[in-house]
């Protein structure tokens, strides 16, 4: 680590700033790392100004924000504000990592019931019902409604940040167990996602002779419901833990393997 | 009526700038409420462009990107009622039926690029680890322009060049083939959990996994943020009872330093 050398400030603008700039969060997204190539370009220039053209810190900054990353793309700002007053403040990067690792997975949530499962339902219903009758004012409330949302990421990065300014002093002197407890909190969070993010059943038709009414995914269900998800993600855990897995072929082997069980009528 | 070169050309705009919303999920302009509308304007059929909108809209409430899933495309949905609705006279209603297929080619675009892009990631990882950020920045861009050109060819070529082609095309597309890409899209947000599981999971925190997995499984909840708030209780008090126990045994060794000292 360098962060013994001199650091520079952020101000309230440069905040700002990576609001407006994070609306590129979700460039060149993909399967494996989904958001985190647009989210680590989103804080690069307020990192610079911390740290300059410093390449060590550059480099563990960028790397340690390129593991994974879904969330939603308005709150994760809030995200960004509140790494960027860690890293400001030199925080141990172990212990960054592992409040953004354990805390993206709940802002997705939040941000989730928020944007998609409140306004877009209420903006929608109520913007179709002006442009039924095919008035212009039905889409261009929407347009502006919108607008109003995506701003608000500006609100998000501000308030992560102050929160993290203020909680700084706390979090460094108990860093051993919060790099724990966001542990523990991201991999719960990650339980609990399983069931929503991964859709695997059975066909109902699929029976081979197991008698009346029984279907081979009710035998599964009987033992635990959404147990063929949970069952999946292990499998691919251990295909990249254990067999050190290359990503390409493993989501090739599942759209093929998708395509045999669509054919065969299993799934 | 039949689209100019000049319209057709206008909605590869169109597709350009609402495409790249598509991927930001940014100004929500990627919804066919807003793509129809400036659809609609390009065709000189405003009123049209609104009505397919509200339309479309409503029928593409229900299918929400949450999640990495990728449902059909909302925009190609937009973009194509609309154009069908304009050329062939149809209603807005029977017109969102028809823009089905190219909804489909759309969402399978989508699956290719969120495939490919893994390469991308990649590359960034590679820069990340030099501390390049110009290039990182390089290639993340080049990203999004890429994909979006493609999305503005797709329009194109679906509203102007090969509308007719390319609708037979997708619908000799065996019903197997199309119901095997909604299993694959079901299954494929897996490989980003594993993922995570390999940078989070340990076996300390593994419990914590199904309880999160429990819950979800059997409790009636409308996301995953009561998990989350149940997380943050655990952690707590995982975090509490961590530093007792620390605090505690610093203690005992204090007094037992104490207490040979005594002794001597």
């Amino acid at each position: 680590m360098a962060s013994s050398q001199k650091r520079g400030k952020l101000t309230k603008k440069d905040i700002t700033r990576m609001g407006l700039y994070s609306i590129i969060e979700q460039s060149a997204f993909s399967f494996e790392r989904m958001q985190a190539p647009g989210f680590t370009l989103s804080m690069l220039p307020a990192f610079k100004k911390i740290y300059g053209d410093s390449k060590e810190d550059l480099a563990e900054f960028m790397t340690y924000n390129m593991e994974f990353m879904n969330t939603e793309p308005h709150m994760a700002t809030f995200l960004m504000g509140l790494i960027l007053s860690m890293e400001e403040n030199g925080e141990d990067r172990k212990l960054i990592e592992g409040i953004r690792n354990g805390l993206f997975g709940p802002f997705a949530g939040l941000g989730d019931a928020i944007f998609w499962f409140t306004l877009l339902p209420i903006s929608a219903a109520i913007c179709c019902s002006l442009a039924q009758d095919g008035s212009v004012l039905g889409p261009i409330l929407y347009i502006v409604i919108w607008f109003i949302a995506a701003i608000s990421r500006v609100f998000f990065a501000r308030f992560g940040y102050n929160l993290g300014v203020k909680a700084v002093s706390r979090i460094s002197e108990s860093t051993k167990y919060l790099t724990k407890a966001a542990g523990i909190l991201g991999v719960m969070v990650v339980g609990g996602l399983i069931p929503s993010y991964i859709n695997v059943a059975f066909s109902e038709n699929l029976k081979f002779g197991l008698g009346e009414g029984t279907t081979v995914q009710s035998v599964f269900d009987n033992i635990l419901p959404n147990i063929l998800p949970l069952a999946f993600v292990f499998l691919i855990y251990w295909l990249f833990k254990k067999k050190n897995g290359n990503v390409l072929i493993i989501i090739l082997g599942i759209i093929a393997f998708s395509i045999a069980m669509s054919f065969l009528g299993w799934m | 009526m039949e689209i100019t070169l000049f319209q057709g050309l206008m909605l590869t705009v169109v597709g350009f700038i609402c495409g790249l919303d598509q991927c930001w999920e940014a100004f929500f302009w990627f919804r066919p409420m807003v793509v129809s509308f400036l659809a609609g304007i390009v065709l000189g059929d405003v009123q049209l462009g609104v009505a397919c909108g509200a339309v479309a809209e409503l029928s593409y409430l229900g299918l929400l990107s949450v999640g990495g899933t990728v449902p059909p495309d909302p925009l190609m949905a937009g973009m194509m009622t609309v154009v069908i609705a304009y050329t062939t006279g149809q209603s807005a209603e029977t017109a969102i039926g028809l823009s089905l297929p190219f909804a489909l080619l759309a969402q399978w675009m989508g699956i290719f690029f969120n495939t490919v892009y893994v390469g991308i990631a990649h590359r960034c990882d590679k820069l990340a680890a030099e501390g390049d950020a110009n290039g990182f920045k390089r290639i993340v861009y080049a990203g999004i322009l890429i994909k979006t050109s493609a999305i503005a060819l797709l329009v194109f070529l679906c509203t102007y060049a090969l509308q007719a082609p390319i609708q037979s095309f997708v619908n000799t597309f065996p019903e197997e083939l199309i119901h095997g890409f909604e299993i694959a899209g079901g299954l494929l947000p897996a490989i980003g959990l594993g993922l995570l599981l390999m940078v989070t999971l340990k076996k300390e925190n593994a419990p914590y996994l199904f309880l999160g997995f429990i819950m979800a499984t059997f409790l009636v909840m409308p996301n995953v943020m009561p998990i989350a708030i149940v997380g943050v209780c655990l952690a707590f008090i995982n975090y509490m009872y961590e530093k007792k126990i620390d605090n505690a045994s610093a203690t005992v060794t204090v007094n037992d330093i104490g207490g040979e000292e005594n002794g001597i």
